[in-house]
């Protein structure tokens, strides 16, 4: 026995001790007899305003975590794709039409839309700004789109617009929290974590759960927006690289044949075997599931993950750049991951923050910019998973995380060298299509100047409420058990908003 | 400060009536039990616990009566409760007075008799009050029926413009919404809805309709609160009025609120007609359950499912409570017949079934058609031909049809028309041409056929930038 072997074995028998020394006699009576205690006021207080059935029956199988699960309900929704354009885009510019806002522009902001108000840039008295681009009705349904989205245009009979969306962080990090942990503090699990949990996914070749980033940057929130929070880690987001191979070492090295790395995977997760075997963590089985999901994943991930495979009409669809990293390929990656059962793809595109601090944050400018490189792919995704049967099943989800200000930005009460708008908590537009959502359909309203909802308001809480409702569950029911009570993705709020379902 | 002291005291009723209900029956039947000779021991202990219960019952009456007026109930209800519980409250007094000084046995038993009898129905009362009148019998369900409100559902209306705008519309709306607490069982905030007259007459507040006014009508503020706000109508917990229902009440008020007027009759914005036209159709069955069917279902055979799942085919019930499955060949493109056996044996419960990008081939087809239960089918990807798909045609509850990339041709498909409950057919990259396109759309009138193929032109902005000048 080394020295290090013995070391290690007098560290453990340390904490060992450490852990018995906190069940004395004394502990075990006090805490049996408060336990019984509690157990019995438990069960009187069992029948207090529980609601009839079970409030969640999900049974993790920490070895097989992924393997398929079923929802409460029969779901419409089997995979979503969720298109976040990270540092929010602006409404006004987009979906939100407000000619109203044109007759104002240039002039100071009436005192009542900033008394009592705080804003993340805008100090003193901002000028009114107009929409900054032409808009037109669309479609039968008459959606008024801009003309920053000309190719969105054509299928405006696709989408379901929530005009009245509304949140109470104003910053990027928080806000995106929010939207997708249903918290402003980062330690919750992420929706696509939430939704792996409850249905697992049906390919058990490929991750359950995939992230693809563009635009050059995470999201300001950092990983936290896909992450699985106290949920166990397996059902975190699989962040794939946008440039060059998604997944890294998915060939053997040389010298390496199929064979051998089997073998060595066998053994590694031999030794995890044991381990679990002293210790039982479950995240341990997690762990040899992964080795084995890594192993399965060289024959299935290349393939899945190549979009070269696609015909040349398909990329000239999506306008895809093989080879870059680009938002457009990432959409054609995601139409093929969820092709493949991947039950959740997450896609975060960086660079909306439009404040007009530099040109390529500007609305007249940069922002148009980011419009094109999106508007194509986005469309093209839309068709493409309908003419395949896809879009009866995926639910699409598109927006940001939160609106922008119907006032010109002045940051600390200079003019700034572009247009720009500052962020915005009480309106913003968010669509979503496919999977059971009425087509061609706006809800909500904000008032002429866009700057408040006035009817039809939604919080992000209703909109994830909605996404798993799609998915089979009941929000208020899908819980998991944490810190001595059980958690849900919408904790006390959320609403399925019934108005938008087909 | 006096109110809400007199409220924290009233609040107390619900506890302490229980000691006089214990003390007295405890006391009645200690007295009854005294009479005989073995028990004759226990005599000294009555009065005592008499006098506890005429001493509670009074205490009781007073927090009664101070919660009565400080608290929305059935009037008539809490009218026989309170003079009731006086009763008891009096009659315990003097059941304590004659035990002290027995005078003759006779009136002693029937006072006993009565305050027990009283007992009995005041503390039934009471129960009726805070828990509802058919709270008891509801267990019993159709046995005993309580004279709850009953459960409305409101229907589509034949003409809408023909209908009776209170009796009609506005009515089914407060009926389902309103009534249960402002109605002939409760009262709250002294408003009572379910009569016209009542209902105009408004609350404590006084009105609640001001005819030709809704912004200014308390019933519509109250609806318009933030769900948040105290005030806010529907409470919180309770069903929450839609927002259409909400507009059909402001626009009921602003044309002046009548009560006999027809739809027709009145001023019609244009805010409101199409949710007047909403009125005309079927409520939408607005929730995520697809295309099960209502039938039930016994349960699957595990053995074959298992097998299944062996082989890496995912099999499941489409939902936990239920016994429908769905199958999905997503891992396994090589198919043998024993895997299709295994669908047979689950052909009563095997609704959805995704098996495409496999070597599915046609004669496979005459087991396929053979799942009777399959309301969605994806074979998309294979080398399915006319031959195979034709067979499709005994799948009678087939909903969702994917052929995406087979060899399919418009003569193949058309023959599909039999499957009258199909909603969705998919036919991209299959051998159906455009010159089949209008034959298809007579023969599928009520379905939804993609032929795919969607291009998008490149504009010359895709890829241009714009760049400020410099």
């Amino acid at each position: 026995m080394t020295q290090k072997e013995l070391h290690n074995q007098r560290l453990l028998r340390e904490a060992e001790q450490a852990v018995m020394r906190m069940h004395t006699r004394r502990h075990f009576l006090k805490e049996s007899a408060m336990g019984l205690g509690a157990l019995a006021l438990g069960s009187f207080l069992g029948g207090c305003g529980r609601k009839e059935g079970p409030i969640s029956n999900i049974v993790f199988d920490p070895a097989h975590p992924l393997l398929p699960k079923l929802p409460p309900f029969p779901g419409k929704a089997k995979s979503v794709i969720y298109l976040h354009m990270a540092g929010a885009p602006s409404q006004l510019e987009l979906f939100d039409y407000k000619p109203e806002l044109m007759k104002m522009d240039g002039q100071d902001c009436p005192p009542s839309l900033l008394e009592g108000k705080r804003f993340a840039f805008i100090r003193g008295v901002p000028k009114m700004m107009g929409p900054q681009v032409k808009f037109s009705k669309h479609g039968q349904s008459g959606a008024w789109i801009s003309e920053n989205m000309p190719h969105l245009a054509t299928i405006a009979d696709e989408l379901c617009f929530l005009k009245a969306v509304t949140t109470d962080q104003f910053n990027h990090a928080p806000a995106q929290l929010l939207v997708h942990t249903g918290s402003p503090r980062m330690g919750r699990p992420s929706l696509g974590s939430w939704v792996t949990y409850g249905l697992g996914t049906e390919n058990q070749n490929l991750p359950g759960f995939v992230v693809l980033t563009s635009g050059g940057k995470n999201p300001d929130a950092g990983k936290s927006v896909w992450g699985s929070g106290f949920l166990p880690s397996v059902y975190q987001g699989v962040q794939c690289r946008s440039e060059g191979d998604p997944v890294l070492f998915m060939k053997d090295p040389d010298g390496m044949d199929r064979d051998l790395r089997k073998a060595s995977i066998e053994a590694i997760n031999k030794v995890n075997q044991e381990e679990y075997t002293a210790y039982n963590d479950p995240e341990i089985l997690s762990r040899i599931s992964q080795y084995e999901m890594a192993y399965k994943m060289q024959i299935s991930a290349p393939e899945v993950m190549n979009i070269n495979e696609e015909p040349a009409y398909i990329h000239e669809m999506y306008g895809t750049k093989p080879g870059q990293a680009c938002f457009a390929n990432n959409v054609l990656l995601a139409r093929r991951l969820v092709e493949k059962g991947v039950r959740f793809v997450q896609l975060f595109d960086w660079g909306w923050d439009s404040h007009g601090s530099e040109e390529s944050l500007a609305i007249d400018f940069g922002f148009i910019n980011k419009c094109r490189k999106v508007d194509k792919c986005i469309t093209a995704l839309i068709l493409d998973l309908k003419q395949r049967g896809l879009l009866d099943e995926t639910l699409v989800v598109w927006g940001g995380e939160f609106g922008r200000t119907p006032m010109q930005e002045n940051r600390e009460g200079k003019k700034m060298p572009f247009k720009g708008r500052d962020h915005h908590t009480e309106a913003f537009t968010i669509w979503m299509a496919g999977a059971g959502i009425k087509k061609g359909f706006s809800y909500g309203e904000t008032d002429e100047i866009g700057y408040s909802a006035i009817s039809g308001k939604v919080e992000p809480f209703d909109i994830q409420a909605t996404i798993l409702n799609q998915l089979g569950f009941d929000h208020e029911k899908f819980t998991y058990q944490f810190q001595g009570r059980p958690f849900r993705l919408t904790d006390t709020r959320g609403r399925v908003i019934d108005e938008i379902l087909a | 400060m006096l109110a809400s002291i007199i409220e924290f005291i009233a609040h107390f009723h619900p506890v302490l009536v229980h000691l006089p209900i214990g003390f007295l029956l405890a006391g009645l039947l200690l007295q009854w039990l005294s009479g005989k000779d073995k028990y004759v021991s226990l005599r000294p202990a009555i009065p005592v616990i008499l006098l506890g219960g005429a001493v509670g019952a009074t205490i009781s009456c007073i927090t009664g009566y101070l919660l009565s007026v400080s608290d929305d109930y059935d009037l008539v209800l809490i009218n026989w409760h309170q003079w009731m519980g006086i009763s008891v409250g009096i009659i315990s007094w003097f059941v304590w007075l004659k035990q002290r000084n027995s005078g003759k046995p006779f009136s002693k038993t029937i006072l006993s008799v009565v305050l027990f009898l009283l007992i009995l129905v005041t503390g039934h009362l009471g129960g009726s009050l805070t828990h509802g009148s058919d709270y008891l019998t509801k267990p019993l369900g159709d046995i005993f029926k309580g004279d709850s409100i009953p459960a409305t559902v409101i229907k589509p209306l034949p003409d809408v413009q023909e209908a009776l705008i209170y009796e009609n519309i506005v009515r089914p709306i407060l009926q389902t919404k309103c009534y249960s607490c402002h109605g002939a069982n409760k009262q709250k905030g002294k408003l009572r809805m379910d009569d016209t007259l009542m209902l105009m007459k408004g609350g404590k507040d006084g009105k609640v309709i001001i005819s030709g006014n809704a912004g200014n009508s308390e019933i519509i503020k109250r609806l318009l609160l933030p769900v948040d706000n105290e005030g806010h109508m529907s409470p919180k917990e309770k069903p929450q009025p839609s927002e259409n229902q909400v507009a059909l009440l402001y626009w009921w008020i602003n044309n002046g609120a009548s009560f006999t007027k027809k739809v027709k009759e009145t001023d019609q914005p244009d805010r409101i007609k199409p949710v007047l036209l909403a009125l005309q159709n079927e409520p939408e069955v607005k929730s995520a359950v697809t295309s099960i069917p209502a039938k039930p279902v016994k349960k699957a055979d595990d053995k074959m499912m298992e097998q299944l799942k062996r082989k890496g085919i995912v099999v499941l019930p489409v939902a936990q409570n239920s016994n429908y499955l769905m199958a999905d060949f997503i891992s396994d493109t090589l198919i043998t017949n024993d895997d299709l056996r295994l669908l047979l044996s689950l052909k009563e419960q095997l609704i959805w079934l995704k098996i495409g990008n496999t070597n599915l081939n046609d004669t496979d087809m005459t087991l396929i058609s053979q799942l009777h239960n399959l309301t969605r089918l994806s074979i998309e990807h294979t080398v399915i031909s006319d031959k195979g798909i034709i067979q499709l045609k005994s799948l009678q509850k087939l909903q969702y049809l994917n052929l995406v990339g087979t060899r399919v041709t418009a003569a193949g498909v058309l023959q599909l028309k039999e499957i009258k409950t199909l909603l969705s057919l998919f036919l991209y990259q299959t051998n159906v041409s455009k010159a089949d396109w209008p034959a298809l759309q007579n023969a599928f009138p009520k379905t939804q056929v993609d032929s795919g193929g969607y291009s998008l032109e490149t504009l010359p902005t895709d890829t241009m930038e714009v760049k400020a000048k410099k």
